[in-house]
């Protein structure tokens, strides 16, 4: 019996996740993911009109709205029988490309860059440059005040940390960088979004916000400063990383998991919606090479064998259900385990790429040995900007043509109304993956709701075969040489960029010094 | 840094005064904030003054939180009074460590946004207007305890906007309004 270590809650992601492994031998060989929050928001949309849909579910997270919204206006789209226009799609396209590259930067930056570089190296540099020397007063007084948010909580740096002070000076300035950039990102959406967070422009039928031309000149001008960051900041620190001190950890590929990958495919590239950027698919597993099925959605199902809902077989997505059951002691998370085909599967960037047989992606792994796991997630995430990126000043040509025709239309208006009866799928690739919303539609109200989100797919617990979910089998064999010191663990975890938010978000002080404040 | 050290006075005639409501609108008084700023977004309010519906935004709010100079957040606080109390208290009256925060549905809390803040940009002279939650159950309403002290919060904030904008005198120093009554 190996020793157990317990990281609980996992910092620096977003919700709260629990993850347990065995290690024997300074290896993990076993590992349980647990969500140790209850979801179910879904009961709230029943009975409500169909619309409210698309507001309701962009208040599940403070961090998904968008693509809560956008998933479910698509399920909307299908269940009402709406055409979107081009315009609206257009539209679309370009709030969700600003959501992506507000993501992936700070997963990275704020989230990741922690696991993998010494940030205390940062008092050891000895440039002139006088940004950097800015940047290592501004750490250096924050050590000294004892007020080292955001720099902690952390483990310990390790062999694949990176000390080198003029390179961890520098990622900590890009670390600074990025917090400015992700502003512009938030304020792009916002342009078209309408408000942020929680926009409020995508709905049923496609877009509610004719742009005017100098909305599309801002959004532009927007576009290019963080075009610029992506291409001269974020590729080239990925790359650094990812070919300099991880590439023993990236061609080891510790965190690869069972090597199953699903993506719906996302980002309609023409009027039709049969060209996307993101093409939709399945690969299951890598041996025998890469074979990419087709996705077909009735293949989907959601197991509650080890997670605390009321016991019950396999479900498809139309017919799930939330009957919490807490006594069950079979169970260990309140996440479900969604399963394709009966298999386990991985979802997110790196799904994307392979899914989608991305030539740079396909390139590290032929040419410079790198096996698909957590470095590689984080190099798909960057490949995967630098394209959003390209595509949306593509979608701003468009846009920007498609306005001076007599006929722009943004919304499908003559289906607006919610039919009688009706069932309607939305899928949308979200920055961290497949997500799904299902909605089935009775005397105009809404008669059930179930959303299968990207951290289910990723973060599942075991199902009735035994089979992990893919953070745990992603666990297996990666190295703990010290147990007191577990951050491969958590790089491999961050790597998934976790997000199990959806639930309580008050100040707790966990003192009673702010009772003395009560003013009534 | 914030503008104000602890227990110096408040700076009078502040340009950008935000009213940022924040918490989760699905899970009944957890949304208070949220709800008060939706009610202050439809009033007529002075020209310095900017109303924002945060939600569970965590990033995200950096931007709005660095164009002001002065912010009043409303957010459920667990403080351990009886439920539906309000209190009153400045950001520098916090424990300045994130894991003593009980936080969060997302990534970062409230407090560590307006600490990440800080290090790109100044960040607003801050005050918490707290509401003690009675219920944190799934639902889009508020108890009918925590709605009714809706007014009662809103004049609070109003007192304090008139306070930043000095259009109303206040001589006491910062600590002793924390415990005045507002009654």
């Amino acid at each position: 019996m190996g020793k157990r270590i317990t990281i609980d809650p996992v910092t620096r992601i977003e919700g709260h996740l629990k993850i347990e492994v065995e290690v024997e031998n300074g290896k993990v060989k076993d590992a349980w993911s647990s969500g140790t929050m209850a979801r179910g928001f879904e009961a709230l949309l029943l009975g409500k009109d169909p619309r409210d849909a698309s507001y309701v579910t962009s208040r599940f997270c403070g961090v998904c709205f968008s693509v809560h919204q956008i998933a479910s206006a698509r399920a909307l789209d299908a269940a009402f029988g709406a055409r979107v226009p081009w315009g609206g799609t257009l539209l679309r396209n370009l709030v969700m490309g600003a959501e992506y590259i507000y993501d992936h930067m700070i997963h990275f930056y704020h989230l990741s860059a922690l696991d993998y570089i010494d940030v205390m190296a940062v008092a050891n540099y000895t440039g002139k440059d006088p940004a950097l020397n800015k940047v290592k007063e501004k750490v250096v007084g924050l050590v000294k005040r004892g007020d080292v948010f955001p720099l902690v909580p952390r483990y310990d740096p390790d062999e694949f940390s990176v000390k080198d002070p003029d390179i961890v000076i520098s990622a900590v300035k890009h670390y600074l960088d990025a917090l400015q950039m992700q502003v512009k990102a938030k304020n792009m959406g916002s342009i078209f979004g309408g408000r942020a967070p929680h926009y409020q422009s995508i709905v049923a039928g496609g877009f509610t916000q004719y742009p005017d031309i100098n909305q599309v000149a801002r959004f532009r001008s927007m576009l290019d400063e963080l075009a610029a960051f992506v291409n001269e900041v974020y590729i080239p620190d990925v790359v650094a990383f990812g070919t300099g001190p991880l590439l023993p950890l990236a061609q080891a590929g510790i965190g690869g998991g069972h090597h199953n990958y699903l993506s719906y495919g996302s980002f309609e590239m023409n009027q039709s919606g049969k060209k996307l950027l993101f093409k939709p698919g399945v690969i299951m597993g890598l041996n025998g090479g890469m074979k990419i099925k087709s996705f077909d959605q009735k293949k989907i199902t959601e197991s509650v064998h080890s997670s605390w809902y009321k016991n019950d077989t396999p479900k498809h997505p139309y017919q799930g259900e939330q009957v919490f059951d807490l006594k069950r002691s079979d169970a260990y998370s309140f996440v479900k385990a969604p399963r394709y085909d009966d298999v386990p599967m991985e979802v997110g960037p790196l799904a994307r790429a392979l899914v989608d047989q991305d030539p740079t992606i396909l390139g590290l792994i032929k040419n410079q040995g790198v096996k698909p796991g957590a470095v590689a997630r984080h190099a798909a995430r960057a490949i995967e900007t630098k394209k959003i990126v390209e595509a949306m000043y593509g979608w701003c040509d468009e846009l920007t043509a498609a306005m001076t025709k007599p006929r722009f239309k943004i919304h499908d208006t003559a289906h607006w109304e919610p039919p009688a009866t009706g069932e309607g799928a939305g899928f949308y690739e979200a920055p961290r993956g497949a997500l799904g919303h299902w909605i089935r539609i009775q005397d105009h109200k809404i008669a059930s709701y179930q959303a299968v989100v990207p951290s289910t797919w990723n973060a599942s617990p075991r199902d009735e075969k035994g089979k992990r979910g893919q953070y745990e089998e992603s666990l297996i064999g990666v190295p703990v040489p010290d147990p007191e010191n577990p951050i491969n663990v958590v790089r491999v975890i961050r790597s998934f960029d976790p997000c199990l938010a959806c639930a309580v978000h008050l100040i707790d002080p966990k003192t009673n010094e702010i009772r003395k404040f009560i003013v009534e | 840094m914030s503008a104000t050290k602890r227990g110096e006075p408040l700076k009078r005639q502040y340009k950008h005064i935000l009213i940022l409501g924040v918490g989760n609108l699905l899970l009944s008084d957890e949304g208070v904030g949220v709800h008060v700023a939706q009610r202050m977004m439809h009033m007529e309010l002075p020209p310095e003054v900017h109303v924002v519906e945060g939600g569970t935004d965590g990033f995200g709010l950096v931007n709005v939180i660095l164009e002001a100079d002065r912010m009043l957040l409303i957010d459920a606080v667990k403080g351990g009074g009886q439920p539906g109390s309000i209190y009153r208290f400045d950001i520098d009256d916090c424990p300045p460590y994130p894991d003593l925060f009980k936080t969060s549905v997302h990534q970062i809390s409230i407090l560590e946004v307006i600490n990440l803040s800080s290090l790109i940009g100044s960040t607003p002279q801050t005050t918490i207007i707290g509401v003690e939650p009675l219920c944190l159950e799934m639902g889009m309403e508020l108890s009918p305890q925590i709605e009714a002290k809706i007014p009662k919060i809103i004049q609070m904030i109003q007192e304090e906007v008139e306070i930043s904008l000095g259009n109303k005198q206040d001589s006491t120093s910062t600590k002793d309004r924390c415990s005045r009554q507002y009654q």
